[in-house]
């Protein structure tokens, strides 16, 4: 126990460090240890947002979610975590904190569980709009609009005019707005 | 469901069109609508208008007279940009192209250019709020505002402004949903009346265009009414299939099949051709308030415009099918 205080505080070497995070991974007891300490850190620091179980609860969520927790999204923190791992201590518990923040902040586990294992989460999902991009004709249309006018009830009401419509566009392009 | 009143009051009004409505009262504003149409054929005018749209302004010179056999003939002409000219006589309209030496001719045969007819009129009761709203003044004459709402997204809002004396349509806007103007019409300078003057309309280029390319967008041979085997399916309210031919259009080798719907007010026409050897994406263009949808469907390239909304259009050439085989057979 004093073990993971040790870590977090960064008072282990990259041997010590590398074996508290691996106990960390298995021992449910060092788990709820590392989760407590922190939580009393940052109690103390008035930092206090989560409930005393939120650790827990969000543990069990992840327990839920098989393989399909280690998608792409998380790769750089674990990077990040070989690397710190491998250098100071200090700097490995800098990581955990960050690997459990990871945890913490983006990903509703919802939208976690639907997301294709190989499909990078990180990929920000634009809807589709709701209509493609009309551009000007460019006269390109002409004839069509040509042949359409005799037909429309709106050259009965006002005779030849709208078939400026017809003969126009063609210089658009350089009366731009 | 609640259409069966003010249709039957406008059988009343088609049977009694001199009758004088009381204000707001939605059949002045069609008889309004009756008026312009009828004296945009009937009067002799010249007159200078602009065109606006979102994009563009462009003023143009207008004439039209009407020679006492009753024959009508009509020229526009653009003023800014390239030279073009817009040649009517009676139901053959004919576009010279100075620039690009080119003519394009559209004979309406036998069909007559389009009027407004009742049935049209009964379409824009049903499809639009019409009332009459106020006076305004265009091109110093003085003109009864003539408003057409519409009563559901598929079409554009309008709005016209009616000489007071003799229902000339002096300035025609369409307006999106949320009013704002799309696309509008305004002479800025008019003479109404006149003798018949056929220099006046008569084209400045036909003696010049010995070498020029002929386009014939629509020969009375080629405009036959024919049943194309292509379908809407699904329901489109307030749009009524006017026409269905094969014809030809200026710049294609193969006749193409033209269906038109309209509301009475609005109208869509659908262009079906055979598949162009170049690929062919879903596109949308306007030109003003036309959208234009262009999109293959099976083996063959639909191009969808009218004066609509985008979706209007879009949702047209979505539900497009071929039924028939009598297209085939015919082709």
């Amino acid at each position: 126990m004093d073990k993971i205080s040790a870590l977090m505080d960064g008072e282990l070497d990259a041997r010590q460090a590398e074996q508290q995070v691996g106990r960390l991974r298995h021992d449910t007891e060092a788990r709820a240890c590392w989760d407590t300490f922190h939580l009393i850190g940052d109690a103390l620091r008035g930092e206090c947002r989560f409930s005393a179980q939120f650790g827990a609860r969000l543990y069990a969520r992840l327990e839920q979610e098989p393989t399909v927790l280690a998608p792409r999204r998380r790769t750089p923190a674990g990077r990040a975590t070989a690397y710190a791992l491998s250098a100071a201590a200090s700097v490995a518990a800098v990581a955990l904190v960050g690997w459990v923040a990871l945890q913490n902040a983006p990903v509703p586990p919802a939208q976690i569980a639907a997301a294709p294992a190989p499909v990078p989460v990180s990929v920000p999902v634009t809807p589709p709009p709701v209509e493609p991009v009309s551009v000007p004709s460019e006269g390109t249309m002409n004839q069509y609009i040509f042949a359409h006018q005799g037909f429309s009830p709106s050259t009965a009401i006002q005779g030849l005019a709208p078939y400026i419509r017809s003969v126009s566009a063609e210089q658009t392009t350089k009366v731009r707005e | 469901v609640k259409s069966a009143l003010p249709a039957l009051l406008l059988g009343l009004f088609v049977a009694a069109p001199a009758q004088a409505a009381a204000p707001a009262d939605p059949q002045d504003g069609l008889a309004w609508l009756k008026q312009m149409a009828s004296a945009s054929r009937r009067l002799n005018y010249t007159g200078t208008f602009v065109y606006r749209n979102n994009r563009q302004s462009e003023t143009s010179r207008i004439a039209h007279f009407v020679n006492a056999a009753g024959g009508e003939f009509e020229r526009l002409e653009t003023l800014d940009g390239p030279l073009r000219e817009v040649i009517r006589t009676n139901d053959q309209v004919t576009c010279y192209l100075p620039g690009s030496r080119t003519i394009i001719i559209e004979q309406r045969s036998p069909r007559r250019f389009p009027a407004l007819l009742p049935e049209q009129l009964t379409g824009v009761a049903d499809s639009y709020a019409v009332h009459v709203q106020g006076r305004d003044r265009v091109a110093g004459f003085e003109c009864q505002i003539v408003v057409l709402e519409p009563r559901d997204k598929l079409r554009y809002g309008h709005q016209f402004c009616a000489e007071v004396k003799s229902g000339l349509p002096l300035r025609a806007r369409s307006l999106d949903e949320k009013k704002a103007p799309l696309e509008s019409f305004a002479f800025t300078q008019l003479a109404i009346g006149g003798k018949f003057s056929r220099d006046l309309v008569r084209s400045r280029y036909a003696a010049k265009t010995r070498n020029w390319k002929v386009d014939r967008s629509a020969l009375p041979v080629a405009e036959t009414p024919a049943d194309t085997g292509w379908m809407l399916v699904g329901n489109l309210p307030g749009f009524k299939k006017l026409t269905e031919l094969k014809r030809s259009i200026a710049g294609r080798a193969v006749s193409v099949a033209h269906i038109v719907f309209s509301d009475g007010l609005a109208a869509v026409s659908v262009f079906i051709e055979p598949l162009p050897s170049a690929r062919v994406v879903p596109q949308l263009s306007h030109q003003g308030a036309v959208n234009i949808y262009t999109r293959p469907v099976a083996d063959h390239m639909v191009t969808v415009l009218g004066e609509a909304p985008a979706a209007t259009v879009m949702q047209i050439a979505n539900s497009l099918e071929f039924r028939g085989a009598t297209a085939s057979a015919a082709r």
